[in-house]
């Protein structure tokens, strides 16, 4: 009986450790592989050039960025999308809670890696998809949001959560 | 100068509580109940720990906005936390729905308080 105590004692704790372990150093690879897939929700909404966002926008494999001129962290990001987009890789943009002059001249200004920005000043398109600020990214496989990360959009999140998932797809087909 | 200290620094605080006041209108008291307990219950997704009621993030007054107008509309406290728990996730939810995995996050400290007693109680009676 003893040692089935003494043992236990030992056990729990390791338990403990183990799954907290777990949960705090695969979060970020969690958020990716245990999220459902679901549609992208319907929306009316024009690009940055006033256009009508067509239905087939969001068809094939996109990367959807959410942005803002007034978004720091988008800056930081912005020369990864740039060498994303030069690699074939098309994102389309959310400009979110932004004005679209501001918009405009913050792509001038930094250069443009997006097919096109859907304009979404009051937010949304970005609260149907579950948007808590900018920067997010979302991964589009034929107008199902299959992965979603929020922060920057670095080497490192794209290669442990993006990629595989791309990879996947280009096989499947 | 000094004389002005005060009075100023008054004033300045007294504008701060002012803009920082929502004015939410409600139709009865019952909605109006419904709602505070609502969005003390719906956690915030831009703080790590703390409800949409405690929290003046962007994203925070979307969602007080949002739980706001389906109140307004009538639909019910389950209606309403699904609608957020389908967009910002289950995460949302203060109270989780006893269901699957989450059977560990309500029982398993009990679980867990219980084997710590059942091991205390055993080892001083060896």
């Amino acid at each position: 009986m003893n040692q089935i105590l003494r043992l236990s004692l030992i056990l729990l704790p390791v338990m403990i450790i183990v799954f907290f372990g777990k949960v705090l150093l695969f979060d970020g690879e969690k958020q990716a592989s245990n999220f459902d897939a679901k549609s992208f929700p319907v929306f009316q909404l024009n690009d940055l050039n006033g256009n009508l966002v067509q239905a087939d926008a969001l068809k094939g494999i996109k990367l959807l960025n959410v942005w803002a001129s007034w978004c720091i962290t988008c800056l930081v990001e912005h020369p990864f999308l740039t060498n994303l987009s030069e690699n074939d890789i098309d994102i389309i943009g959310l400009n979110y809670k932004n004005k679209d002059t501001k918009a405009i001249a913050w792509l001038k200004k930094h250069g443009n890696p997006y097919e096109l920005s859907i304009y979404d000043p009051r937010g949304d398109l970005a609260f149907e998809l579950g948007v808590t600020g900018a920067p997010e990214s979302f991964l589009i496989i034929d107008n199902q949001v299959v992965a979603h990360i929020q922060g920057e959009l670095n080497q490192l999140k794209w290669d442990s959560i993006f990629l595989p998932i791309i990879n996947a797809e280009k096989q499947r087909q | 100068m000094k004389k002005l200290f005060l009075p100023i620094s008054l004033l300045l605080t007294f504008a701060l509580s002012v803009s920082s006041e929502l004015v939410y209108e409600f139709k009865d008291s019952t909605q109006e109940k419904r709602f505070y307990s609502l969005i003390s219950e719906i956690r915030c997704p831009k703080c790590t720990s703390g409800s949409i009621a405690s929290s003046d993030a962007p994203v925070s007054r979307d969602l007080k906005q949002k739980v706001y107008e389906l109140v307004l509309e009538g639909r019910s406290d389950i209606e309403i936390k699904t609608y957020i728990a389908d967009r910002f996730g289950d995460f949302s939810d203060y109270k989780p729905a006893l269901e699957g995995s989450n059977y560990f996050l309500w029982f398993g400290p009990f679980v867990f308080l219980s084997l710590l007693l059942i091991i205390f109680f055993f080892k001083r009676r060896v």
